[in-house]
């Protein structure tokens, strides 16, 4: 809860185009930035636990490295910073690990 | 009863001595705040005008920061004017009752707790204590890179769990050292209470805050207490060390949730913790 994000009565909803696109693409990279840090959490848990072969661990490696890159790629498309995409859940903290 | 005006609770005290409320004080709702006598305890109160102040009202107003911050630094500018006159409990803020007539029935029934409360705060301050650190200093060594030219996937992999286990090497020695600098801290306080971190969004801080306690310190031990939290900046520079104070002791006084309910009327539900910090900048 900040000062720019508390609802102002009264307050006209603004339709600029640009910032409509903008909001909408933050909200769907945070999504995919949430789902690609899950996916690399539980690739390392089964790299540590074992019982994948070393051409696995090399695939799934290469594959998190390039979901990585586009995400990057994606956020300087839409001019978004890594901060951008994560949501303040309130008394549950943000919703990506800040670090 | 008035029609429109409620009563708005700042504090309790021992009835002072020339049983006048503190001089020049205006509140809230920049009305002149008197004291409502029982029991040998005073209440610090104002009256307010119930049409910005009423339950709906509030919630409406307790989203809006600029109302809260300012509402909420009257609030305490009351309990401090106050203070000066003698040890205080400070009430939550938004504690509100439907006349005095009310206030002094409050008083007589709680008369035990409040003077026991106002007994085990006598002489003594509350001291409030913030940690920061910057995690990269107490991030560990960088290990060798891991080879990887004709596994970048594999190396790729291994450096990210690196990462991780660092973050957490970090945030485990900075929480060390938390514990070490409390456990000094509070060797020299009678009572201890901890916080939770505060909401970086509103607080304006770099790194971790790994610690957020408030002390409640003897006024005989003032200096020694400042100078600890000055010795144990110097002891760990990887920490930062925020000492704030003197405060009314709001930690110290909260009554037990049950009371708090009880008898209590146009309360703004939760209306967040009474005790006010220092200006988001």
């Amino acid at each position: 809860m900040t000062a720019d994000r508390a609802p102002r009565p009264g307050r006209r909803i603004e339709v600029d185009e640009e910032s409509v696109r903008k909001s909408l693409a933050g909200l769907v990279l945070t999504i995919v930035e949430l789902l690609r840090q899950l996916m690399e959490r539980q690739a390392l848990r089964r790299v540590e636990q074992g019982g994948i072969s070393d051409e696995q661990v090399e695939k799934l490696g290469l594959t998190l490295m390039a979901l990585e890159q586009n995400m990057a790629e994606l956020r300087e498309h839409f001019g978004l910073t890594e901060d951008d995409l994560n949501l303040d859940l309130g008394p549950l903290g943000p919703l990506l690990p800040r670090d | 009863m008035t029609d429109s005006l409620a009563t708005w609770l700042y504090a309790v005290m021992a009835v002072p001595e020339d049983s006048t409320p503190p001089p020049g004080l205006t509140g809230v709702a920049d009305e002149p705040v008197r004291l409502v006598e029982q029991a040998g305890l005073a209440a610090v109160v104002g009256s307010v005008p119930l049409e910005e102040f009423d339950e709906d009202a509030l919630r409406g107003h307790l989203e809006d920061l600029e109302w809260l911050e300012r509402t909420a630094r009257a609030h305490h500018r009351v309990i401090n004017g106050a203070a000066r006159q003698g040890q205080v409990i400070p009430l939550r803020f938004a504690t509100l009752y439907h006349d005095d007539d009310r206030v002094r029935a409050m008083l007589q029934e709680r008369r035990e707790d409040f003077t026991a409360t106002l007994r085990r705060v006598a002489d003594r301050t509350e001291w409030g204590v913030k940690a920061y650190v910057d995690p990269r200093s107490f991030l560990p060594d960088p290990d060798e890179p891991a080879g990887g030219e004709d596994s970048p996937g594999t190396a790729y992999l291994l450096r990210r769990r690196a990462q991780r286990q660092d973050q957490e090497t970090a945030h485990l020695r900075a929480t060390e050292r938390a514990e070490e600098i409390h456990a000094s801290l509070a060797a020299l306080a009678v009572a201890t209470a901890a916080h939770p971190p505060q909401d970086t969004a509103l607080a304006a801080y770099e790194g971790w805050m790994v610690l957020n306690n408030s002390y409640l310190v003897p006024d005989g031990l003032t200096e020694e207490f400042t100078a600890l939290v000055t010795t144990l900046g110097e002891r760990y520079p990887a920490v930062t060390l925020e000492v704030s104070g003197p405060w009314p002791p709001y930690s110290f006084t909260a009554p037990p949730k049950r009371e708090a309910q009880e008898g209590q009327e146009g309360q703004a539900g939760e209306a967040g913790e009474a005790r006010p910090e220092e200006a988001p900048s």
